[in-house]
């Protein structure tokens, strides 16, 4: 905790400097005491020689001591008082401590410089020619020349030699012209029941019922797509992948985790943007600048408040005090999470220095930075004793039948939370009357440090969470509709340039811009009464951005052909990996673009491809040629995710109910701590317990459903292009012990017996809803084995506890959760 | 999609050994080694999924590290950091620290004492912990970047307080893989709810494999504790690790059956490594459900050793745990951690409360370094113990003191540590470090090294950049090097 007020005793200090003789010889102090200090803590940042001049102040010559840096002069001879260099090393100033992050100087040099200070600087030193400033950007241009920072070009399809060949689609020419090159062939199709349960998954995350499987053959093929991209299912499936590169969660996570009661919203908006198919480049500007397009209708405007959302819910440093610190670290954050996942590029990485590999400087971050800086996020946290940031909500507008899961309270409850507030602010008078008292009869406050503390304390804590319920109700206390997301803020602001991205340095303030990176007409400096979020959002969704496009249909293949073109999703930069298809990766974003950036229509045409028929089975010769399928000479076989095993136990057995969750269980809890919700008794500890599809599970940062923890959920702080696949025992024991599974296999088992009379009856059926496929000779054979000798249990039950076993067995195997 | 570094491959290894081999080691195979050879076959090859022992970087001094966090800052200038000046001028103005101007010094609570043949000072409220004065050695120089308790927090586990990265216990499984296939390579026991949370045995972008398994449940955060009246009591030892529906034998018919499945579909299609995968973990997964309650149940422990531990005096959870680290260390386990059960964020009471916190862990650590000696554990395991920051030599009230992140203290045993020795030192009344002034990055490196890692050369190539722990800084404090 930080005193509570602050003195500032740089004049105090200043008379404790020792004021010794100086030499005779005036140079020799200064080489023996001054430059060998300067050369070893200063010259790093702020020399010639270095090339840095960090705040715009070199200390490799007297002139430039005089002259400064952006703060002023660092040296006034004769005036330590007045030197700000001697301010930055005895750390009298917060916001100026040198040499940052390492101890503060021993007292001795200190002194020595007031000493030097005192007797006129003396210094013999001369300036030297001046380097560029900023780093070798000599490379910068051949940097643009990356392949990924060049627009698409059309390329030409490769010609197929034979007029009946393998392919159908012009993806298909562009596979085999690779395959082709390495001497390589496609597979044969996949069997017609394996392509329908791929297509199943990969289209809505289920497995196909018994009833698709019977009604499916290969001319059909077109229409089952159709169907399933106009399914509902299509929406909850895609929304998924999006949700993880948008860095999705219902709390905040990091230090102070506390929940987004709100944040259901977005999550509902992206599932709806992909079922109506929202073309693409509207749903990017939807979520950078969605408050400030025109709407012709209230629904419209509610829609594209809650966009900006993806602006909102990311990770904040919550017990940050400072406020220009937090504000530019939420900037940061946003800068990160829009540009890693909408370009797969990290503009964030320009904060603290030039980019290391790719054309940004840092005078590009900045620009962004105060784009954001300009626009107000409202979060919806209140203060307490974990967060010490309160964020307002976004008010939508009043709907008919809109859901509104945040809770009224009475309106004489309104009035009483009112009252308290007006008692707390005038004991908050109170405190601050009886400070100044003390400090106006000489009394020393800190002997009451405690005690005014606590009071303090107990005010600002207890303002919190009353301004933060008042913020969610109207007067009469009905609960309003609200959401997360971002305004433009009071004022529109540039960002100074801070070294080292530390706010205790800022240098001279840059315009906001768009990046100056493609060339597109759309870069440059925005309008001066804008944030210039509605510039970045068309920046990005400009036809001729080389990456956005590329991006998003390099994210559609990696879900459907098991790895991105680009293997790298979320990383087109210098440091990435080049695209094993070029020509096809540039076919296909020019595709998206002409198609109106339709999703469905790209989802489509992938999977109407012959490529993605192709079977998933092994083959030496191309294994040993293309190990990694890069040639994609086969269907990768796909462990199904998290939300895909869970929704497809419920599904086989009986119980999904896909109608989507109403709001979120987030929403319902009335506490803001995440840490709190392990205690509260009324929520199952794997914070499961829905029939609903995973999607609506509650996405608390740190503190996931047990089954997305386990089966590799996207980390909801970092922008997750690609999942991983582990398999490591805690998954076995989740499938082996866990009450979800327990339950699952119970409702399997109960409608197993519903469906069919006898034990083979009910084993056919067991296998036809979970593989969609009959047990072969020898699983038969061994499920007969198991059935001879029955389970007992532990508890005495009346349950059939061998069919049960039996079905959990299903649910927990290999093939219950592969795909192929 | 994530990378490994090149000249580590036990991640990828499963795929390297299948594509070296031209059937594919399949799991027919591996079964009939298995059955010739038993279960050390078995253990090794299931290595091969991820936590294998890796060879470390250059010989290592400790293989196991227990981390005992001291949550709240304990007070350096009252525990281990011996400053004269402060009784001296006791009620003096602080003369250094811009924050500290007009607070007056305030002398240690309680008397130093001099501690074993070396002499180390440390408080006299930690006798059990003083009979090891040997072996430890107090590290007088550390500081960090932030003097609020949850950022400071997450730092010392991550390194970074502004961002999501893994921990120290998941880097070190990332590096040295596990001993013991049948149970989790780091373990956290019952690790506070708040505080940064799981952030603090996270894997964030390393495999998952790499992050800490929380055995029991959370700790209720301090102040929660005190409103709800409610123990800060441990929940059910591991989720998922018994089966209620079924005997151990109906159990093993299960999987038997589920294992014959997956059989059939590899007899299908011969080439799946991940099938393999699936039928090796529910076999580990069987062995973990015998192995792990043995190893967190205390029966088999000898009365003299819970006596020793202080086990059975009522709030015994922390001497619990402190003996369960030695159990999990025996079992191979790498790395574990612990939090103490009281807090040390003395802002107020200073003098009681110390004592309270002190009384709290004096015996049950004092044991655990007892006990780990005297079966010869101790030389290659790391106790460390210590918290997010120090306190200001100076009160802001009476008797409390303020949040101090320039200068503090821990102390680190065994592992190949240095015994009876301070290493670097603070400004004369205990405000910033001045001697080998040793950063949370400074500290990471050197447990690392102690571990037998590089520190610059354990990365992980995360969207296209090297991340390492120590970002990009980071020395050695060689000097402590036994």
């Amino acid at each position: 905790m930080k005193p509570i007020s602050k003195i500032n005793l740089a004049g105090m200090l200043t008379s404790l400097v020792a004021t010794s003789a100086l030499a005779e010889d005036d140079t020799k102090f200064f080489e023996a005491n001054i430059r060998p200090m300067l050369v070893e803590h200063c010259y790093r940042c702020h020399s010639v020689e270095e090339g840095k001049s960090k705040g715009g102040l070199r200390v490799d010559d007297r002139e430039a001591l005089l002259t400064g840096g952006d703060s002023g002069p660092a040296v006034v001879p004769g005036k330590p008082s007045e030197s700000l260099l001697l301010t930055a090393i005895r750390h009298d100033d917060p916001d100026l401590e040198m040499p940052p992050r390492k101890p503060k100087l021993s007292d001795r040099v200190i002194a020595d410089f007031a000493t030097w200070i005192e007797e006129g600087a003396i210094d013999p030193r001369k300036a030297k020619p001046a380097g560029n400033g900023e780093g070798d950007w000599s490379d910068f241009e051949s940097r643009k020349e990356f392949w990924s920072y060049r627009p698409p070009t059309t390329p030409t399809v490769p010609n197929s030699p034979e007029p009946d060949a393998w392919a159908s689609s012009d993806i298909d020419r562009f596979v085999l012209a690779e395959l082709k090159a390495s001497g390589l062939a496609p597979s044969p199709d996949a069997d017609a029941v394996t392509l329908l349960r791929r297509l199943s998954f990969d289209l809505t995350g289920l497995p196909p019922s018994p009833e698709m499987v019977a009604h499916f053959s290969l001319d059909r093929l077109e229409e089952t797509v159709d169907a399933l991209l106009d399914s509902d299912g299509f929406g909850v499936r895609w929304a998924r992948h999006w949700l993880d590169v948008a860095r999705f969660a219902e709390s905040n996570g990091k230090e102070a985790n506390v929940t987004y009661p709100h944040a259901w919203r977005y999550r509902d908006w992206v599932i709806d943007a992909f079922n109506e198919d929202l073309p693409y480049d509207r749903f990017l500007i939807e979520q950078l600048a969605g408050d400030l397009l025109p709407f012709d209708s209230e629904k419209e405007r509610a829609r594209q408040l809650i966009a900006t959302g993806f602006l909102a819910f990311g990770p904040k440093g919550l017990t940050e005090g400072n406020q220009l610190q937090f504000a530019a670290d939420v900037a940061d954050e946003q800068i990160d999470a829009f540009s890693r996942s909408m370009l797969a590029t990290s503009l964030a990485c320009a904060r603290c220095h030039d980019h290391k590999s790719e054309p940004v400087r840092m005078a590009d971050y900045y620009a962004l930075s105060g784009i954001f800086k300009s626009t107000e996020t409202r979060f919806g946290t209140w203060v307490d004793s974990e967060s010490s940031q309160g964020g307002k909500l976004v008010r939508l507008p009043d709907l008919p039948g809109q859901l509104i899961p945040n809770p009224s309270i009475p309106k004489t409850e309104v009035a009483k939370l009112e009252e308290k507030l007006a008692q707390l602010a005038a004991d908050e008078a109170n405190g601050k009357a009886r400070g100044e008292k003390m400090l106006a009869d000489g009394e020393d406050p800190q002997k009451h440090f405690n005690e005014m503390l606590r009071e303090a304390l107990r005010i600002i804590w207890t303002r919190g969470p009353i301004v933060g319920k008042l913020e969610t109700v109207d007067a009469e206390g009905h609960a309003l509709p609200l959401c997360m997301g971002v305004i433009e803020g009071e004022k529109m602001v540039d960002s100074p340039k801070y070294d080292r991205g530390e706010i205790g340095h800022p240098g001279e303030k840059v315009t906001r811009a768009v990046p100056a990176i493609f060339g597109l007409e759309t870069e440059g400096p925005v309008p001066g009464e804008a944030s210039g979020r509605l510039e970045l959002a068309r920046w990005l969704t400009d036809p001729e951005n080389p990456l956005t496009a590329r991006v998003m249909v390099n994210r559609v293949w990696s879900h459907l052909f098991g790895a991105g073109l680009v293997n790298t999703v979320d990383d087109f930069g210098h440091t990435g990996a080049a695209p094993s298809h070029p020509e096809l990766l540039d076919y296909l974003a020019l595709r998206f673009r002409e198609n109106g950036w339709s999703v469905k229509t790209l989802v489509r045409e992938m999977v109407l491809s012959r490529t993605y028929r192709q079977s998933s089975g092994w083959r030496a010769d191309c294994f040993e040629k293309d190990p990694d399928n890069r040639l994609l000479w086969r269907i990768p076989r796909r462990r199904l995710d998290a939300e895909e095993i869970r929704d497809s136990m419920l599904a086989v057995s009986g119980e999904l109910d896909p109608s989507p969750r109403a709001g979120s269980l987030v929403a319902e809890l009335s506490s803001q701590s995440v840490a709190l919700i392990a205690f509260n008794q009324s929520l199952p500890d794997d914070l499961d317990g829905s029939l609903h599809r995973s999607i609506y599970l509650p996405v608390l940062r740190d503190r996931l459903p047990d089954v997305l923890k386990l089966f590799d959920f996207a980390e909801p702080s970092l922008v997750t292009g690609s999942r991983d696949t582990t398999n490591v025992p805690p998954q076995a024991l989740y499938l082996m012990n866990s009450d979800f599974i327990r339950a699952r296999a119970e409702g399997l088992a109960k409608r197993l017996k519903s469906d069919a009379d006898d034990r083979e009856g009910q084993i056919d059926r067991a296998f036809e809803l979970c593989f969609n496929r009959a047990p072969t000779v020898e699983e038969k054979a061994l499920v007969a084995g198991f059935f001879e000798t029955p389970i007992k249990g532990i508890a005495e039950s009346e349950k059939d506890e061998t069919l049960i076993a039996f079905c959990q067995a299903l649910l927990a195997s290999a093939d219950f959760r592969i795909a192929d | 999609m994530k990378t490994l570094r090149t000249t580590e491959p036990p991640f990828a290894s499963r795929r390297e050994m299948l594509r070296t081999s031209s059937l594919g080691l399949g799991w027919l195979a591996f079964s009939a080694l298995a059955a010739k050879t038993g279960h050390a076959v078995a253990s090794t090859a299931v290595s091969a999924s991820g936590l294998t022992p890796k060879p470390t970087h250059f010989p290592a001094r400790a293989r196991h590290v227990i981390f005992l966090t001291m949550r709240g800052g304990p007070s350096h200038v009252d525990l281990l950091d011996y400053k004269p000046i402060l009784e001296k001028n006791n009620g003096k103005t602080a003369r250094t620290g811009r924050d500290a101007i007009g607070a007056k010094l305030l002398a240690p609570a309680h008397p130093f004492a001099r501690y074993g043949q070396s002499g180390l000072r440390m408080t006299s409220l930690l006798p059990h912990i003083g009979e090891h004065a040997d072996e430890i050695c107090i590290l007088n120089s550390m500081h960090t970047d932030v003097p609020n308790h949850s950022p400071a927090f997450v730092q010392m586990h991550t390194g970074s307080f502004q961002f999501v990265r893994p921990s120290l216990g998941a880097w070190t499984i990332y590096g040295l893989g596990s001993e013991n296939e049948d149970l989790p390579g780091f373990v956290t026991l019952n690790p506070p709810a708040g505080d940064g949370g799981a952030r603090n045995y996270g894997s964030a972008f390393l495999p998952s494999i790499c992050q800490g398994t929380r055995l029991g449940g959370s700790q209720l955060p301090g102040l929660y504790a005190a409103l709800l009246k409610r123990q800060q009591a441990p929940g059910p030892p591991m989720k998922n690790i018994a089966n209620e529906h079924l005997n151990l034998a109906e159990q093993r018919r299960q999987l038997d059956l589920i294992r014959g499945l997956n059989q059939s579909r590899l007899r299908r299609d011969p080439h799946q490594p991940e099938v393999e995968g699936m039928i090796e973990s529910f076999e580990l997964a069987f062995r973990m459900q015998s192995e792990v309650p043995g190893v967190l149940e205390l029966g088999d422990e000898s009365k003299e050793t819970l006596e020793l531990y202080g086990i059975g005096n009522g709030n015994d959870i922390f001497a619990r745990q402190c003996l369960l680290s030695r159990r999990l260390v025996e079992a191979g386990v790498r790395f574990i951690e612990i939090a103490s059960p009281e807090g040390w964020d003395h802002h107020a009471l200073l003098s009681q409360n110390i004592k309270k916190a002190c009384e709290s862990v004096d015996q049950p650590v004092g044991a655990l370094l007892t006990d780990l000696k005297r079966r010869g554990l101790l030389k290659d395991t790391l106790v460390i113990w210590g918290g997010e920051f120090g306190r200001t030599p100076y009160a802001p009230g009476l008797d409390g003191r303020d949040h101090n992140h320039k200068g503090f203290s821990l102390w680190m045993a065994g592992g190949g540590v240095k015994g009876g020795m301070n290493y670097g030192a603070t400004d004369e009344i205990g405000y910033e470090a001045v001697e080998n002034p040793m950063h949370i990055h400074d500290w990471h490196a050197t447990v690392l090294h102690l571990l037998g890692l590089d520190h610059k050369q354990l990365t992980y190539n995360y969207g296209g950049r090297n991340f390492r722990l120590t970002e990009t800084s980071g020395e050695v404090a060689r000097e402590i090097l036994a």
